[in-house]
């Protein structure tokens, strides 16, 4: 509370109490009275003004200022109702009762939009179950048919894919804890990976160079499993058609941490291009070019190693590679709990 | 011996795709009755494997396992669209024996199941002599009269393969899952010169003959 303002705030009260002053000087005037008395009149309502208006602004001022500097200090300014000292005066005591029923319907609706968000991620879980029954039997049925069908099994890996992407979206987007955190081996995540997309990734030609994935990293294993399956099909996606593919994979310790490379020589990605990829619905121009691109896969990828605490950067150069790099933090709390 | 296993599974396409699948390849096939007396129907099975999902109508397949793995020992291969790490630790820890999402790559699922059936009935390895050359997996390498030739990893794994189902079509498909489960993720060209290099290494022991190329269907080691 800045006393200048607090001033201009009551401009109306000083200019009324002055001309009620002003009034009385000059009745007191026109009835001849002394001028000393005047005087102590006139001195009289100028200390009871002053002492009635510190008296105000002191008690507000007090009040104010803490819900000022509350308010700058917390990290979630909704919890300002909760920090509140109901004051002495009646306005505040008002502004008190104000704040916490707005908080109190605001908490309603959030936790109605929270429910809403659970229900809707609970729902998801389950069509994706119950996606995957009929891509399953249809994978069987193509096998038990006999015609070693490579497109059709490319195309069910497809189906599988977008079914997977849903999830993971949903999973990312998520307010819940729904993953599990434990040592993981880079190698086996990866081998996983590449298994499933065994079949698209011999189509393309292409060939995979491995490299001390034998580290153990903190994370989700099936989290990494999703995020190593759009990493490679992106770099199908984006293959250079003048040469085969080359996915390098490599892992190696750094201090405490872990540090994962996945290289493509693809069609790599323009600078203009490159600090936005990690964006929602980015697709950019390699993306503008290719149908296909709906510039989540990245966006997703980025948003589940967000939470999972761990870092991801990308360096391009247009024409030659992408190389992603993410970065496992060894985490303190779980190192010594394996202790 | 034929191996019979029990498919637990409540859709019934699938179930039946799987039967088919696995009836193919010369296994018998069990199929739940109904799902309420499911915890005895496994207990008093004669299955050598079972195949658990883990959503079931009214009960948890992690549950079941449990309670199975208390009584007895068979092996039990998880079965699930649900791909939560928690549910992996949980089967795993409850004495699963694999543990393979849908939709699976069916070469995979036969190959996981016939490993898993064959680290549960160890001790009946066949011989490893292949017409009189010896087969040394540990080593690597495969003997004849005192002549040693040393395979790589990768022709050691396509050989053991074909020695396995010697006689019977391989496919490529099929060598070529073992090798990516192996950890080696070769392409076309390489699993060409992989075997085009072990049918020489073969010739050197005096059977030039021994990879028959299948056209458009794989090999066969004769």
């Amino acid at each position: 509370m800045k006393p200048k303002e607090y001033l201009k705030d009551h401009i109306v009260t000083y200019l009324v109490r002055s001309c009620c002053v002003l009034a009385a000087i000059i009745f007191l005037l026109a009835f001849k009275a002394q001028s000393s008395l005047i005087f102590v009149l006139c001195f009289i309502a100028l200390i009871s003004f002053l002492v009635t208006d510190i008296y105000e602004y002191r008690r507000k001022k007090d009040f104010y200022n803490k819900l000022v500097l509350s308010l700058k200090e917390l990290d979630k300014k909704y919890l300002l109702p909760a920090m509140l000292e109901e004051p002495s005066f009646y306005e505040g005591r008002l502004l008190c009762d104000i704040l916490s029923e707005c908080d109190k319907s605001m908490l309603e609706n959030v936790s109605d939009y929270k429910r809403q968000s659970k229900e809707f991620r609970e729902y998801i879980e389950m069509w994706v179950h119950e996606a995957k029954l009929p891509v399953a039997s249809l994978t069987l049925m193509s096998k038990n048919a006999g015609d070693n069908n490579e497109k059709m099994s490319r195309e069910l890996k497809r189906i599988d894919d977008y079914i997977e992407n849903v999830l993971y979206y949903a999973r990312s987007e998520s307010p819940m804890k729904d993953y599990i955190i434990k040592e993981t081996s880079i190698k086996k995540a990866f081998n996983a990976c590449a298994m499933k997309n065994r079949e698209t990734l011999q189509h393309t030609g292409a060939s995979i160079q491995t490299e001390g994935l034998d580290a153990q990293v903190m994370t989700d294993a099936k989290w990494l499993e999703f995020i190593f399956g759009q990493l490679i099909s992106n770099s199908i996606k984006y293959a250079d058609d003048k040469r085969p593919l080359v996915i390098r994979v490599s892992a190696d310790k750094s201090g405490t941490d872990t540090i994962l490379k996945f290289k493509d020589n693809g069609i790599g990605i323009a600078a203009a291009d490159l600090p936005y990829i990690f964006n929602k619905s980015y697709t950019g121009r390699n993306g503008r070019k290719d149908a296909k691109s709906t510039g989540m896969g990245l966006y997703i990828v980025s948003s589940l190693l967000e939470r999972l605490g761990h870092k991801i950067s990308v360096s391009s150069e247009e024409g030659k590679y992408t190389e992603f790099t993410i970065i496992f933090t060894e985490n303190n709390y779980y190192s010594e709990l394996r202790q | 011996m034929q191996k019979k296993i029990f498919i637990i599974e409540d859709d019934k396409t699938l179930c039946n795709e799987l039967s088919i699948l696995l009836e193919k390849q010369g296994y018998l096939t069990e199929k739940p009755k109904d799902f309420e007396t499911l915890p005895n129907q496994m207990l008093s099975s004669d299955a050598d494997l079972f195949l658990l999902d883990i959503t079931l109508p009214g009960q948890n397949g992690e549950f079941l396992l449990r309670d199975f793995r208390s009584r007895r020992d068979t092996p039990v291969i998880m079965l699930t669209s649900r791909t939560e790490e928690l549910d992996e630790v949980l089967s795993m820890s409850y004495g699963a024996d694999d543990y393979i999402t849908k939709p699976y790559n069916p070469t995979l699922l036969l190959l996981r199941i016939s490993a898993v059936l064959k680290r549960s009935s160890k001790g009946t390895s066949a011989s490893h002599t292949y017409r009189g050359v010896e087969v040394s997996t540990l080593k690597g390498s495969l003997l004849l009269n005192g002549r040693e030739e040393v395979l790589t990893k990768n022709e050691m794994i396509i050989f053991n393969l074909l020695f396995e189902k010697q006689g019977e079509i391989v496919s490529r498909d099929e060598l070529m899952t073992v090798l990516w489960d192996n950890d080696e993720f070769l392409n076309d060209n390489a699993l060409s010169v992989n075997i085009s290099r072990l049918r020489s290494k073969l010739a050197e022991l005096g059977l030039p003959d021994a990879i028959e190329t299948r056209k458009k269907q794989g090999y066969v080691l004769k």
